[in-house]
């Protein structure tokens, strides 16, 4: 180590002051900084390398707090159901679906405060699925619905070079729905149900956007803040419909987990949907 | 006594929990459990410095232990002083590490798992497993520090306070014998003792009651379910409690108790009571036998046949022996190389100048005083015992939990789309027989703040929204208010929206002169939107100082009375400490007097706009005090004397700002 940090050093004097000298030392100079080039180069390849390799393979979950993202996580990366609280910070963890096909899933806490942080992981993801609570949904759809259009927001207004994410809207916890007719499953329930209440909140979100002008719009300078991502359908006049909606496809799954169900193990977790889902897409 | 208590990742994982009433229990499963609005409401809000967090009814306290990023935390009721519970936490934690540090380790890293090549998979984390012999460890402890505690209160009876514990829990409240009294006791004591118990329960079911004193003393509360069994034995000797009342023979008596029910018990989370010697012999036994993998053996080999009592007593020394030993040693050139690995773990002491500094930059960037002491020492909280990264300095390693957690703080928790809820509510489904009432909003604040300036501001954006508005001239008192409004609706009526001609009748003025009642002139104008289709209504009130009582209790008047949909509080970027006294007071004024004059629970701000944004250059700590005091969302922030001179807050230049050298 101390000898190749001495003769670069040597050199760069050398041509100066002793000039007979300096016939060996381009020579090594040329040699050493060929050698830092090649390291250099191999070094960022590497790094490259790594962040291809790791680049749109993620399952991001996110969703408003309470919704059982961590859950999920827990169920699908460990296979079992945790006890959960409120996140206060990213969970990542692998998901090995089959021993070649490993993907991590990432958990965003869904407190308002925290809830940002889905965008920095949104490249490196493959799939983002928003979890929402079936069961309370009535209750805050505003604001889920707030979270979901911040989400669309994000999704749509990634620049056109990146893969864009799949999205997966998981109407979770609908075991605690009750199913009304008796032929009706409670997941196709839970989708039906957060499905209509989602359109509905999204679609007044719109109206009010479409007609208003921003704080921002008002000044000169000002950037816009307009959050998009709410465009769907060619007619003007029509009302926001999943199935219409500009930034692609949206995939509806009805999950449950079971906390303390580990009685019927194996059997049925209420995730094979997602989990069907995860091994055809991911 | 305690309610609850849990050991979770900070990630939301809970590892460990128990609750010791049914109620608590039923909670704790809930979305609305004590745990988690500590964490929504507390921790997640940077309000880490607080000593503790109450809610319904509840006190809870926590701590952290960075290092494996878990949250330990403690529910009591709230009206229970109990002085143990600093104590319990800490060294649950110490004892928690001790026992469970690969466990903890492995889970961590499998928590952090980016890359998909790392195995840890293999390890399943059952978490009831491997902490199967916690229960018992954690019951030795909390026994231990009650009967400290116990010990400690016999002196001041006067301050006892006895909870009767609800009888249907006898599993999950076992008491373990504690080792300090070996006492043997006589037949006739427990019969006492029984007595009272019952006579206890009898008296308090179900309920909790404070300030049990007398013949029983400092009795063991947990003596109230543990009579369940001995019931039949009662005879009534009145006598006998007089004579041996505050003394410790009661837990004696409890040791006596718990080995006449005790049961074979197989290690489950719901262990049975056990004494001393069967615990420490189950647990060895069991970690030897059942799984190989697990940890606990190593842990076991190395200590002596009393191992539970040993890390009970080393987790209950004070932390700082624990870390000056694992320090030290190697001195600045072991630091070093700690720090060259990659495992140098923060320490107080280091982080200390740091932050200090970080508190320095703070106050000049205009924060309180008061907010940058809390903001900085939750950065150090969230610091201490971290790893630091190789290359990375402290320096560093705070500035970058310093910008989180500003941007945690400035980050609004709840929706400030103005707009949007002024149409939800407009068109919202009315019964037949009501009238669409206006949105409206008060604008309150000191004197000079530019109250009036900011509302007609907020009134041109909201007519070139296409809604129309009537001004409130609430403000009876200052000469010239009213017509500083007129001029302004004047003018806002001559300009156009979008270009498109003038917008007359968009705009109007509700004056009823000066000397008035603001509370009724506001009502009027309500009455007279609704009357007249107005959308919205913008209250302007007098400026007044928020010591001022007889002031404030109009204020809360004019909001009760009126219930307006927002209140804005408005606040001038140049404030410094200043801040945190004013939305406090006004904060607390409102809610404490409106909710005494008014219907249900008082009203408090809703939201700040900062006026002279344009004044403070990058000096923004007015932001940062005011929503870390409120916790509620910055609107809008007024920055230049024409009505488009109004801005949305902008969370990352903020934090940009603040942390600009």
């Amino acid at each position: 180590m101390n000898a190749m940090t001495d003769i670069p050093s040597q050199g760069s004097e050398g041509p100066e002051v002793i000039p007979v000298t300096a016939m060996f030392n381009p020579q090594i100079m040329m040699a050493g900084s060929a050698l830092v080039a090649l390291l250099l180069i191999s070094f960022i390849f590497l790094l490259t390398r790594r962040r291809t390799s790791s680049k749109g393979t993620a399952l991001l979950l996110v969703g408003p707090p309470d919704a059982g993202k961590t859950s999920v996580m827990s169920q699908t990366a460990f296979g079992q159901p945790w006890q959960t609280q409120t996140s206060m910070q990213i969970n990542m963890s692998a998901v090995t679906l089959s021993p070649k096909k490993m993907f991590p899933v990432i958990d965003i806490p869904g407190h308002p405060r925290l809830r940002g942080q889905f965008t920095e992981h949104l490249p490196s993801s493959k799939a983002v699925a928003f979890v929402v609570d079936s069961s309370t949904i009535s209750r805050n759809a505003a604001a889920v619905a707030e979270h979901l259009h911040l989400v669309l927001h994000a999704l749509t207004s990634l620049p056109p070079s990146q893969h864009q994410p799949a999205l997966l809207i998981l109407a979770h916890k609908s075991d605690l729905l009750k199913a009304t007719a008796s032929s009706q499953n409670t997941h196709t329930l839970a989708i039906n149900r957060v499905k209509t209440i989602l359109e509905r909140e999204l679609e007044k979100r719109r109206a009010s956007q479409s007609g208003g002008i921003n704080i921002e719009g008002l000044g000169d300078e000002g950037e816009s803040t307009e959050l998009g991502g709410l465009q769907c359908g060619e007619k003007e006049g029509a009302s926001f419909k999943f199935d219409e909606w500009e930034g692609g496809e949206i995939i509806f799954l009805g999950t449950s987990v079971l906390q303390n169900g580990s009685a019927k193990e194996g059997s049925s977790n209420g995730l094979e949907s997602l989990q069907q889902w995860l091994q055809d897409n991911m | 006594m305690l309610d609850h208590c849990s050991i979770s990742h900070k990630g939301g994982v809970v590892l460990w929990s128990r609750s010791f009433t049914p109620e608590a229990e039923q909670l704790a499963s809930t979305a609305a459990s004590p745990v988690n609005s500590l964490v929504r409401e507390a921790l997640i809000e940077g309000r880490t410095t607080e000593e503790k967090y109450e809610k319904d009814g509840y006190a809870l306290k926590w701590t952290f232990l960075n290092e494996f990023e878990l949250i330990f935390v403690v529910a009591y009721q709230r009206i229970l002083q109990l002085t143990y519970v600093d104590d319990l936490l800490s060294a649950m934690k110490n004892l928690f590490v001790q026992c469970y540090q690969p466990v903890l380790a492995a889970f961590v890293a499998s928590i952090h798992n980016v890359s998909t090549t790392l195995t840890v998979q293999a390890a399943s984390f059952d978490f009831k497993q491997s902490f199967k012999t916690w229960d018992a460890y954690f019951d030795k402890l909390l026994k231990g520090l009650e009967s400290q505690a116990a010990l400690d209160r016999k002196s001041r009876l006067r301050s006892t306070v006895r909870p009767a514990v609800v009888a249907a829990t006898p599993p999950s409240e076992s008491d373990n014998a504690p080792a300090l009294n070996p006492e043997s006791t006589t037949d006739e004591q427990q019969i006492a003792l029984n007595v009272q118990a019952l006579k206890n329960r009898l008296k308090g079911r179900g309920g909790r009651r404070g300030g049990k004193v007398g013949r029983v003393g400092s009795g063991r509360d947990s003596n109230t379910e543990s009579d369940s069994d001995v019931q039949p034995k009662r005879k009534a000797k009145a006598k006998t409690q007089r004579k041996w009342g505050d003394e410790v023979p009661t837990e004696a008596d409890m040791a006596t108790l718990d080995f006449s029910m005790d049961k074979p018990d197989s290690g489950s989370e719901n262990i049975g009571s056990v004494d001393v010697q069967s615990l420490v012999d189950q647990t060895s036994l069991g970690t030897r036998t059942n799984d190989g993998m697990y940890e606990v053996r190593d842990w076991d080999f190395s200590k002596e046949k009393d191992g539970a009592d040993d890390a009970i007593a080393n987790a209950l020394k004070p932390l700082d022996s624990k870390v000056s030993s694992s320090e030290g040693t190697l001195g600045t050139l072991g630091s070093i190389f700690a720090r060259l690995t990659g495992s140098k773990v923060l320490t107080d002491a280091d982080l200390k100048p740091v932050l200090e500094a970080m508190k320095q930059h703070l106050m000049k960037k205009n924060v309180a005083m008061e907010i940058s002491d809390k903001v900085c020492e939750g950065v150090g909280e969230s610091l201490v015992g971290k790893k630091v990264g190789s290359f990375q300095s402290i320096n560093n390693a705070v500035r970058v939990a310093l910008s989180t957690s500003l941007t945690r703080i400035l980050t609004p928790k709840t929706s400030t789309d103005l707009l949007l809820s002024i149409r939800t509510k407009l068109s919202a489904p009315l019964a037949s027989n009501q009238q669409r009432t206006p949105y409206s909003i008060a604008f309150v604040g000191v004197n000079g703040v530019g109250k009036s300036t900011n509302l007609s501001k907020v009134c041109f954006w909201l007519i070139q929204n296409g809604l129309r508005v009537l001004i409130a001239a609430c403000d009876t008192f200052r000469s010239g208010a009213v017509e500083q409004l007129r001029v302004h609706v004047r003018n806002l009526s001559m300009l156009g929206i979008n270009g498109a001609g003038d917008s007359k009748g968009r705009v109007e003025l509700f004056e009823r002169g000066y000397g008035k009642d603001a509370a009724g002139i506001a009502r009027e104008a309500i009455n007279y939107g609704r009357d007249h289709d107005f959308d919205v209504v913008l209250i302007d009130t007098a400026g007044r100082m928020q010591d001022n009582e007889p002031l404030m209790r109009a204020l809360a008047k004019l909001v009760s009375v009126n219930n307006p949909d927002r209140i804005i509080f408005v606040g001038e970027a140049l404030v410094g400490n200043e801040a945190v006294d004013q939305l406090t007071k006004f904060d607390r004024a409102l809610r404490d007097f409106s909710s005494a004059s008014g219907t249900g629970r008082g009203r408090g701000i809703d939201g700040m706009l900062i006026t002279k944004w344009d004044t403070v250059d990058d000096k923004v700590g007015a932001a940062l005090s005011m929503t870390y005091v409120t916790g509620q969302p910055i609107f809008f922030l007024g920055c230049g004397q024409t009505y488009t001179d109004l801005r949305q807050l902008r969370v990352s230049n903020v934090v940009q700002a603040i942390l600009k050298n």
